[in-house]
């Protein structure tokens, strides 16, 4: 069964080099793109031309997007009753402590800082593999288009 | 038969028949008759001789031819002598002896007898009366042979009835002068003798009522108690009446009646048992008991209406008579005081008065009471007692003197005289505690009074100063003042001194003089307006007179010479004092500032300081101020200001406290700070823009730069060995590039966060905070087997994160730099002298050339290649930031080849000095 992700991401730079980190970690996994905030919304609301997206098992969200930003995002996720079970992992360059405290009050479910280095990055994705997907238990996907 | 009658019968025997004698005869008679004569008539003799009265005869010529032995005893003869002499041989005195030769003639004449008496003084000289009878002895003849005689000693006999006829005359004497009429009553109850008394009372003669029954001058009550009844004696009836006046009626012989009283007394009588009565006409005695009884009534109401207690006392000092008051003052009632002794209510002091003693007799010892009042002590019947006066009089009465006490309960006037003594005592008391010397003149300026303190003043005792003139020791000023003259009384004089202290000069025994201030007050008195003056010796006052004007003079000269203007205010804020600087300051002439509020050169914040508010006095408000310098505003006469600085200081006078400002013109200084200011805001502004902008664009040169180098890397990861090695070549110097900018923007960030993302310094652990940063160093420590030693670290102000990326930066740098051997870095800390910690992080590295030790603290300051050594440049300018936002200051020790030794300070705590 593959491994449902959505990334929410404006850098194409940053999507690539994720998309290769996964790449190399875990065959399985479909990564799907938002470039912000309301696209992400509409992924998962399957709104729009998302009318037939999949519900991710995860979620990787940038906090600095245009439009809407990844701290209204992830505010919306965790207040609606169907999309805040989805375990949503903040992934941004800043290590503010503001930030990593306002997402947790958000109700992230972890907040990680993109390493500058390469191959550092890859071995915070192989982590989220490692983690999210072998050794904490995910909630059964229900599709509920 | 009688043994009489039988010796008669035996006489006659005698006569007729001898033979019979010798059986009935006593043996003497019988022995005398059966012998000689001679016998017989020593028996007669012996016979005669043994009566007590004298027994003798005579013969014709009356001498004697016998006489018995108790007559020779009175003449102190024996009978051979006595025999033949007659009256004039025996010395009787001649007119005796005459008549009783005469009568001895008569009774030989006569033959009869002759009775007689006489007196006679015999030879022992005793006076004695006789009675006697001659008797004529017929013999056988029948003529008279010899007289016998025999004489009888009645002198006791004589002398009694003498005695009796004596008493007799002397008692009728006593009966008829006796002022009482007496009556004797015999047991018929007949009178039997009455005196002339008794005649006058009841206005009969004597011979009317001789005889008659008593009962007719004393109808009733007399002759009954006389009477013996079945139930008692006429001598127990009377036995009864002896002694007692009995009260009755007399009735004169005019039928009228009068009162009477009996006294009566038994005379014994050869009738029997008399009575004697006297009988006193108590009449007048009876109309004054009436009066007596009236006056007693009327007495009794005034004793009972008198305010004071009035009591009685008999001279046994027992209580008679007291009044109502009487009852109140003392709290008993009359019966309980009636018949106890005064002692009893008054201890003390008014019996002992009335007793006559051996010098005095209670007439007298009350005669010196009479009209003194005596203070005693009364003691009430709770046992409370209290202070009396009483005033004695006398009274006379039946019962004798009597004394009359008024009694007055003298506790309130007592009370007053204590309070009086009190006052007194305290006025006194006042006067010689006084401080000052008091002294009182009288109008004649002679001193009266005074007390310790002027005797110590003058130097004189009291009593060389009492009744000198006050001129002896104030010799000017003060008398003359007191004096009337033609234009005022002394009272007037004495007015205008009242209440003004006057200066004066006192003189002291010893001669000395001192200054001293008097104050007169008038004190009225017996004697007249006297004067009071208390004297206040001020030399110690003149003295600090003089030298407070010498200090005003010296302060006047500092006031005027200080560089500061100097400005003088009084509590009411207004200016007393300035000095010419204060002139100069303000732009006023000092006559146009004295007397002005300060408020008009230093509009606010001074008068204010120095007020006394509700919640401090003045003396409060102004300690709060002294010492400091307070900055205000200062107004110059042309109205324009300037910023000032005063100081304050108080000042003590004789107005109170004053307050001297210290004034300086901060003008210039002000100026200064204000450029001063502007010049470090503007810097703060700069360098907070400078790391703004530092942090900003790091931050922001994050994101482009970790695509650059990631995507390098990728590129050299995918297509190493795919492309031709110039190309590898190109991308790994794409790629070192990338990721030195990337180290680069790092160590930037980090230099710009140090102050903007600095957290509060609090007092932490260095050891924490090393062994922290060594942790994070483990990778580099275990590769470069790195041995890293520390001192003992203290407790520091610090940012723990901040401090753990100094720590780490210079071991980091210690075991990098290291060379060729084994890094050896020792970390420690020692206090320097003050409040800071000195840390040391010394290694045996490389060591530094001493021309690099500034620059090597500058950003992007490398010393090596790249090649040799790796590095952004920025490590040791990050500690430098660290320590100076520390408050520290950083610095290095090194020689080439010889270790390095970093210091940098830290203060202890966070608590500013």
């Amino acid at each position: 069964m593959s491994i449902e992700v959505l990334l929410v991401e404006d850098s194409p730079g940053d999507v690539r080099l994720t998309k290769e980190a996964f790449r190399e970690a875990n065959g399985e996994i479909n990564l799907h793109v938002a470039c912000d905030g309301m696209e992400a919304m509409a992924f998962l609301k399957h709104e729009g031309s998302y009318a037939n997206s999949p519900r991710p098992d995860f979620i990787l969200l940038d906090l600095n997007l245009p439009r809407m930003d990844g701290r209204e995002v992830l505010a919306r996720i965790k207040n609606d009753e169907h999309l805040k079970t989805i375990p949503t992992i903040i992934l941004t360059t800043s290590s503010a402590e503001e930030d990593i405290v306002r997402s947790y009050q958000l109700q992230a479910n972890c907040y990680l800082s993109k390493p500058v280095q390469l191959d550092d990055f890859e071995g915070v994705v192989r982590s989220i593999n490692d983690f999210w997907l072998i050794t904490a238990k995910l909630p059964q996907r229900r599709d509920d288009r | 038969m009688t043994p009489r009658a039988r010796a008669y019968a035996q006489t006659e025997i005698l006569h007729t028949n001898g033979n019979f004698v010798e059986r009935t005869l006593p043996d003497v008679w019988a022995g005398a008759y059966a012998q000689s004569r001679e016998q017989r008539w020593r028996v007669l003799d012996m016979m005669l001789s043994s009566f007590a009265d004298f027994a003798y005869a005579f013969d014709r010529d009356g001498r004697f031819l016998y006489a018995n032995q108790p007559l020779l005893s009175l003449w102190g003869l024996n009978l051979e002598d006595a025999i033949g002499k007659n009256f004039y041989d025996l010395n009787y005195p001649d007119e005796l002896a005459e008549r009783l030769q005469r009568q001895i003639q008569d009774v030989f004449s006569t033959g009869g007898k002759i009775a007689d008496e006489t007196q006679y003084i015999g030879p022992n000289g005793v006076l004695g009366h006789y009675e006697y009878i001659f008797s004529g002895v017929i013999g056988p003849g029948g003529t008279v042979e010899f007289v016998a005689g025999a004489t009888r000693d009645i002198t006791i006999k004589k002398n009694e009835k003498e005695h009796l006829v004596q008493m007799e005359a002397r008692y009728r004497g006593l009966l008829e002068a006796a002022p009482d009429a007496m009556v004797v009553v015999n047991r018929a109850g007949e009178i039997v003798l009455l005196n002339a008394q008794a005649e006058n009372q009841f206005g009969y003669r004597r011979d009317e009522l001789i005889g008659q029954k008593v009962t007719n001058i004393i109808p009733e009550g007399f002759a009954e108690r006389l009477i013996a009844d079945g139930t008692r004696t006429a001598a127990e009836a009377l036995a009864q009446q002896i002694g007692t006046g009995i009260e009755l009626i007399g009735l004169r012989k005019d039928g009228t009646e009068f009162p009477i009283e009996i006294m009566l007394s038994p005379l014994e009588s050869a009738e029997g048992i008399l009575v004697t009565a006297a009988i006193r006409d108590i009449t007048v005695r009876k109309n004054a008991e009436k009066h007596l009884a009236q006056m007693e009534a009327r007495y009794r109401g005034l004793l009972e209406a008198a305010p004071d207690g009035m009591v009685v006392v008999n001279r046994a000092g027992e209580i008679v008579l007291l009044n109502a008051q009487a009852e109140n003052q003392f709290g008993y009632r009359r019966d309980e005081l009636i018949g106890q002794k005064v002692t009893n209510i008054i201890a003390e002091g008014f019996a002992e008065r009335l007793i006559a003693d051996g010098t005095r007799s209670a007439a007298e010892a009350l005669a010196q009471q009479i009209g003194t009042g005596i203070e005693l002590t009364g003691s009430r019947k709770d046992g409370t007692r209290f202070p009396i006066e009483i005033m004695l009089s006398p009274l006379e009465s039946a019962e004798g003197i009597l004394v009359t006490a008024a009694i007055r309960d003298i506790t309130v006037r007592k009370n007053a005289e204590k309070h009086l003594a009190q006052m007194e005592a305290r006025y006194r008391g006042l006067l010689e505690a006084a401080p000052d010397g008091m002294v009182v003149v009288n109008r004649a300026g002679e001193i009266v009074l005074l007390n310790a303190q002027a005797e110590n003043q003058f130097g004189y005792r009291r009593d060389e100063l009492i009744g000198l003139w006050v001129t002896s020791i104030i010799p000017e000023g003060f008398a003359e003042r007191l004096i009337a003259d033609g234009t005022r009384t002394a009272a007037q004089a004495l007015a205008q001194q009242i209440g003004t202290g006057i200066e004066l000069t006192g003189s002291r025994k010893d001669g000395s003089e001192f200054p001293i201030e008097i104050m007169l007050s008038p004190l009225e008195s017996a004697e007249g307006i006297l004067v009071t003056a208390a004297i206040r010796d001020i030399s110690v006052r003149r003295n600090a007179e003089k030298h407070l004007a010498q200090m005003e003079a010296r302060y006047r000269g500092l006031l005027e010479a200080a560089p500061d203007g100097m400005v003088v205010v009084n509590r009411a804020g207004e200016i007393v004092l300035l000095n010419a600087q204060a002139e100069n300051q303000f732009g006023y002439r000092r006559d146009e500032l004295i007397g002005q509020r300060v408020t008009n050169i230093i509009p606010e914040g001074f008068a204010e300081r120095l007020i006394a508010d509700g919640t401090r006095t003045a003396a409060a408000a102004l300690a709060q101020q002294i010492g400091t310098g307070i900055e205000l505003i200062g107004l110059r006469k042309d109205g324009s200001k300037f910023p000032i600085e005063i100081m304050l200081s108080p000042l003590e006078s004789a107005e109170g406290i004053l307050v001297t400002a210290a004034i300086r013109d901060i003008t210039t200084r002000k100026q200064a700070e204000a450029h001063l200011v502007e010049k470090v805001e503007e810097l703060n502004r700069s360098n907070e823009e400078l790391e703004q902008f530092a942090y900003l664009a790091s931050h922001d040169l994050q994101e482009p730069l970790r695509m650059v180098a990631s995507y390098t890397q990728l590129l050299s990861r995918r297509y190493k060995g795919k492309l031709d090695s110039d190309a590898d070549e190109f991308i790994a110097f794409a790629v070192d590039g990338a990721n030195r900018m990337q180290r680069l923007i790092q160590d930037l960030l980090l230099y710009s966060r140090v102050d903007k993302k600095g957290h509060e310094l609090l007092e932490i652990s260095s050891a924490g905070a090393l062994q922290k940063a060594l942790f994070n160093l483990r990778g580099s420590i275990e590769q470069s087997c790195a041995i890293v030693t520390q001192g003992p670290l203290p407790v520091v102000a610090a940012d723990e994160i901040q401090l753990i990326q100094l720590f780490q930066n210079l071991v980091g740098n210690a075991i990098k730099y290291q060379g060729h051997g084994v890094p050896h870095i020792h970390v420690s800390a020692k206090k320097n002298g003050g409040p800071m910690w000195q840390f040391s992080v010394k290694d045996n590295g490389m060591g530094i050339d001493p021309q690099f030790f500034e620059k090597i603290f500058g950003m992007f300051q490398r010393l090596h290649k790249r090649d040799e050594y790796d590095g952004t440049g920025m490590g040791l300018a990050i500690c430098k930031k660290i320590v100076e936002r520390h408050g520290g200051i950083i610095s290095v020790e090194s020689r080439p080849g010889q270790g390095s030794t970093f210091n940098f300070t830290l203060a202890a705590t966070t608590k500013k000095p």
